[in-house]
């Protein structure tokens, strides 16, 4: 079980996120609306794990983890995105990302990726 | 002539027999007695352990044939081959994504996509893969990242265990497109023309899929649980969900509740 941080623009997928991670049994150390939030989150929480959305306001996904990844390279990041977008999802894992997750989602699947990245 | 030992349905009964096979035919022995050219086979489904094949010539004859899975590899192998079907080489990845999640170890594989009235057939020398024309929920012509090179493909999402799972097929663009409108054709009874939700009750269609539950999907969206049933009965309505379990919620009336006041009383009495 992990503290995760939540990194998305739509407030309905941080809900839905929120409440899939709390049913798993993990903690939610927080949520951020846009990548320049989720990065001082991860600062100040220092989660476990982070889910991102790929494309989001002010600073994109991608972004986002490049400068998580500069500033703790052990961090752990799940990107979060819709279907249709795998060319970012590898450019994601390129930079450093631990798994990625293609809305719509359901619950079961989140979870087992999450799992698999906190054991990675 | 080779000989496969199985069983084949008769008159709503299983009966034990061998199956000739060569190369272009099955021979059935007594109370059949008759041979089916694969040629003429116009359908192939399997459930379980049954192979389900439909013989069209002057008139349409369906037989369910139970064996062992080897020797249904072989039959479904013979069968792909030379049956009445859409068929072409294609490599195929199926499937490459469940549940949103891309599958690591998914591999594009060299082998045939068949296509009958049933069912889409990816067949390889290993696999024998199917996605039934009813699980098929979406089929779009797209571009996927091939050896580094952004590559046309046709992407078909399907219902698998209750998830939606997507494959990919791969083959020379000129016949692509082909092979796309043949399977759009094939699998128009999914047109989605008509079919509108506003953007509440697409959250509430997203919270069923991610596999929310009504209490769990009124909390969320703060909607009472009478809203929730209006926006349920729209999604049932445009053929978009299926009840799997009755919810009553009830409220006692006067007579419940003087029943429960009296059945208290004698407790304490």
């Amino acid at each position: 079980m992990g503290k995760i941080l939540i990194v998305d623009d739509t407030l309905f997928m941080r809900t839905l996120l929120k409440n899939i991670l709390f049913s798993g049994g993990h903690t939610i150390a927080g949520e951020a609306g846009d990548g320049e939030e989720g990065i001082a989150k991860y600062k100040e929480l220092k989660p476990d794990l982070v889910t991102m959305d790929i494309v989001m306001p002010k600073l994109n996904g991608i972004e986002s983890l490049k400068a998580i990844k500069e500033f703790d390279p052990a961090a752990k990041v799940v990107m979060c995105t819709a279907v249709g977008q795998e060319q970012m999802v590898k450019l994601a894992i390129k930079s450093g990302a631990k798994g990625y997750i293609i809305k719509p989602f359901q619950a079961p699947k989140v979870l087992e990726e999450v799992k698999n990245v906190l054991a990675s | 002539m080779k000989e496969v030992p199985v069983k084949i349905e008769y008159n709503h009964e299983w009966i034990v027999t061998k199956l000739g096979i060569t190369e272009d035919r099955i021979s059935i022995p007594a109370p059949f007695n008759t041979e089916i050219l694969f040629k003429t086979i116009s359908d192939i489904a399997e459930k379980k352990n049954v192979l389900i094949i439909t013989v069209k010539t002057d008139k349409e004859t369906v037989y369910r044939i139970l064996s062992v899975e080897k020797v249904l590899q072989i039959l479904k192998k013979l069968i792909f081959a030379s049956c009445n079907a859409y068929r072409l080489i294609a490599y195929f990845m199926s499937p490459a994504i469940r549940g949103g999640v891309m599958i690591k170890d998914a591999q594009w594989e060299k082998g045939n996509i068949v296509v009958v009235s049933s069912g889409i057939w990816f067949t390889s020398a290993t696999k024998q893969i199917c996605v039934p024309v009813n699980d098929v929920a979406a089929i779009e012509l797209t571009k996927r990242d091939v050896q580094g090179k952004p590559t046309d493909v046709i992407k078909i999402d399907h219902l698998e265990s209750g998830g939606v799972s997507s494959s990919f097929v791969l083959c020379p663009l000129s016949t692509l497109q082909v092979l796309f409108n043949f399977l759009r054709d094939t699998t128009k009874g999914m047109d989605m023309k008509g079919t509108e939700l506003d953007s509440i009750d697409q959250q509430v269609a997203m919270l069923v899929y991610s596999g929310m539950d009504s209490h769990a999907i009124e909390n969320m969206l703060n909607i009472s649980q009478k809203q929730l049933d209006a926006i349920y009965d729209k999604i049932l309505k445009l053929g978009l969900g299926e009840v799997v379990t009755m919810r009553r919620e009830i409220q006692l009336t006067t007579k419940g509740v003087r029943f429960i006041s009296d059945a208290t009383k004698s407790q304490t009495q």
